[in-house]
């Protein structure tokens, strides 16, 4: 279910305002509809009070004769009231009344006879006796059934008539009429009077499909009214996406829309300016400081040579210069390994382990090639290298060897590099790639490093969308993955 | 290189604090130097005189060494070694790709830089006309990009290898399908770092078949030859770029 509704403010919008819209307007149907059908009962109620009430003053009278003569004027009388002045000339129905009306809707009997089909209506039961009793016609038993006026005969032929008279056609009859019946111990009176359907205006059908036009045009509009702040508002945000992958200054989205999106668009692109300022004063202070501070040490380096002296003093002098150059390239790398701009190209995996473990081979150094898969993705080749070459360098500074293995798993390409040392305590193994952390205290610059090797090593692996697993092998050693999804 | 004249060389930087030590260093370890401060002040002194080599910063105010760099290439002819403070990949394929023989990132070592100087005269004397680097090797698919040193396989990927075998392998693409013994092999790979023996051009001829062969143990395009070296059985065509 929750996956059917919208997510959108578009969507939810619209949909909680047409929600709301369609239950108002059910209510008001359900109100006009009860206060009409109360309309037509009432009438219905009317009606059957009159001619019982009617039928009780003749039976006072005397007998039969009168029963016959004044139905039709009952009709008529109630007709009158709804009709004009000009109409009400000579009453039709008193010119034939016998045939017209003998034993119709009038009718003594002595049981209340009920059909198969007929329905009891007890609420109205209560409230004909009510009337009743308010125009003094008593009684002991009330009873009120609805019926198909194709099980009626005499209500057919009475309707027919009716129909006939005021020039209606068979459709506009009602399909059901009231049969009511009151007794007072001996026998029953009963009547008959049709039962109308309420104005179709108020019928189930009609307010439901008015509701469902005015929801429909509600949405149209909205929709309308509300794209305008959603469609820039999903340009922002691709525009975010993009900036946030590569934050380039091409491309802003130009403000539109009602005023609060336009200067969120606004504020939006002037953050992107200032982000994309900071990010090339950072990209100027780099090669200022890679130039600045390089050019000083490779001056003092050349003046080392030029002096008299202690060759291990000298040696040692160099040796310091060449480690502030080495943090100084791996603070640069760091801050570097984060831009967007770089360029990747499909490269042999395999080939490059290949080559990674020949460099160090040639230097003498314990590294050997593992298993290899033929593995190809993009990649920024020298910052991969580096992120390996550092691992491989642990690898051989604390555990003596390293090994270089390329395999997959998951659709993830995994470059390893093993080593039989002492792996890292388990509490570090979650800290120690953090910038210049190192496994222990006592590590000191000489064999420790800045300790930025792991975090380059990391950054690289995001960098390429991958992560740098740390895991103690249950050989003995350390295992350090970048993984790399393919 | 003569004994009757010292080489002479023209240092190029900016910094008065690195040129002069460095010049002193140079001068001790038995060249002729001559200092600029700048481009400007480099192009006046090549009017005059013409130096073996010239060393030559990157970053420098006015018009910088990369652009002085393409003059000195295209219209001198000669032999130039950057000094630069970046290491990044991408200023080693410009400062290579506008002619630049050499470079070593700052700090360096001085005798490694000396080391340098002596193997691009070396080279330059060996072969005074290059052969023309901008063209591409194919063969089966395959690419070399001399300039770059890269190499890319059928489907366009790139496949790493050294600088030893990238030396190896264009030896073979420029000689394809004719015996090289191991002494040619060696003559012709012998690079500035890399001393080989005949062991080694065996043990590179090894790396250089895990990369480009489908099965190494059954070579394909480097071809043992029983007692000889080592034949390149695949053809070999050369094309410009762009």
């Amino acid at each position: 279910m929750k996956r059917l509704l919208p997510k959108s403010l578009l969507g939810q919008v619209t949909l909680a305002i047409a929600v709301t819209l369609f239950l108002v307007q059910g209510i008001n149907a359900y109100l006009a509809w009860t206060i009409e059908k109360d309309r037509v009962e009432t009438g219905l109620v009317n009606t059957l009070s009159l001619r019982l009430v009617a039928m009780g003053r003749i039976a006072d009278m005397d007998d039969g004769e009168l029963v016959v003569d004044l139905t039709p004027q009952l009709e008529n009388a109630e007709r009158r009231r709804f009709r004009p002045h000009s109409e009400r000339r000579g009453p039709p129905g008193a010119r034939r009344p016998r045939r017209a009306f003998a034993g119709t809707d009038f009718a003594r009997a002595d049981t209340f006879l009920t059909l198969d089909g007929d329905r009891r209506l007890p609420a109205l039961e209560e409230r004909l006796g009510e009337t009743l009793r308010n125009n003094g016609r008593d009684f002991a038993d009330i009873r009120i059934v609805e019926r198909e006026v194709s099980n009626d005969p005499v209500a057919q032929r009475f309707l027919e008539r009716l129909a006939r008279r005021r020039g209606m056609t068979p459709a506009d009859l009602p399909e059901k009429i009231a049969v009511a019946g009151i007794s007072s111990g001996e026998g029953w009176e009963i009547v008959r009077a049709p039962i109308y359907r309420p104005h179709e205006h108020f019928g189930p059908l009609f307010p439901l499909l008015r509701a469902a036009m005015l929801t429909g045009l509600l949405v149209i509009v909205l929709w309308l009214v509300l794209r305008r702040i959603t469609g820039p508002l999903a340009q922002l945000t691709e525009r975010t996406q993009r900036f946030s992958e590569n934050p380039a200054a091409v491309g802003q989205v130009e403000p539109r829309g009602p005023e609060d999106v336009r200067v969120l668009i606004e504020a939006h692109n002037e953050m992107e300016a200032r982000i994309g300022a900071m990010l090339d004063e950072k990209d100027v202070m780099l090669g200022a400081i890679g130039h600045d501070l390089k050019t000083p040490l490779a001056a003092l380096r050349v003046r080392i040579e030029n002096l008299e002296g202690d060759a291990e003093a000298k040696a040692k002098m160099a040796e310091i210069i060449a480690e502030t150059s080495r943090t100084l390239d791996d603070i640069l790398m760091l801050a570097r390994v984060g831009r967007h701009d770089v360029e990747f190209e499909v490269v042999d995996l395999s080939a490059l382990a290949a080559t990674l473990v020949e460099e160090f081979e040639d230097l003498g150094k314990p590294v050997t090639l593992g298993t290899t898969e033929r593995r190809k993705r993009g990649i920024q080749v020298t910052w991969l290298k580096r992120a390996l070459r550092n691992l491989i360098e642990n690898a051989i500074r604390y555990g003596g060897s390293a090994r270089l293995s390329v395999t997959s798993e998951n659709r993830a390409a995994i470059l390893a590099v093993e080593d039989d040392g002492p792996g890292i305590a388990p509490e570090l193994i979650d800290t120690i790639a953090e910038p210049f952390a190192r496994g222990e205290a006592s590590r000191n610059r000489a064999t420790g490093g800045a300790g930025l090797g792991l975090a380059i090593a990391r950054a690289v692996a995001e960098q390429h969308g991958g992560r740098l697993v740390l895991e103690n092998r249950e050989e003995g050693g350390l295992r350090a993955e970048i993984r790399l999804p393919l | 290189m003569t004994d009757t004249a010292p080489t002479t060389l023209l240092l190029v930087d900016d910094e008065r604090s690195l040129r002069e030590p460095l010049a002193e260093y140079l001068t001790g370890q038995g060249f002729a130097v001559r200092e600029a401060e700048s481009a400007a002040a480099a192009r006046t002194v090549l009017g005059s005189d013409t130096p073996d080599l010239v060393l030559l910063d990157i970053m420098m105010p006015g018009e910088d060494g990369l652009s002085l760099c393409r003059h000195l290439v295209e219209t001198k002819k000669l032999p130039v070694i950057l000094l630069t403070a970046k290491g990044e990949a991408m200023d080693r394929i410009i400062g290579l790709e506008i002619g630049a023989d050499d470079y070593v990132t700052k700090p360096f070592e001085p005798r490694e830089l000396v080391a340098r100087i002596r193997s691009v005269l070396r080279r330059s004397e060996r072969e005074p006309v290059l052969p023309a680097e901008d063209q591409l090797y194919h063969f089966e698919g395959w690419t070399l990009d001399p300039l770059k040193r890269r190499l890319t396989d059928p489907d366009g990927t790139l496949v790493p290898i050294s600088t030893a075998e990238f030396r190896m392998l264009r030896a073979f693409c420029d000689h394809p399908r004719r015996v090289l013994d191991r002494d040619q092999l060696l003559d012709m790979v012998q690079g500035r770092e890399a001393q080989l023996f005949d062991r080694a051009v065996d043990n590179q001829v090894s790396r250089l078949r895990r990369k480009i062969e489908a099965d190494s143990r059954n070579p394909h395009f480097i071809q043992t030859v029983r007692g000889g070296g080592y034949r390149f059985g695949a053809e070999v065509t050369r094309a410009g770029q762009q």
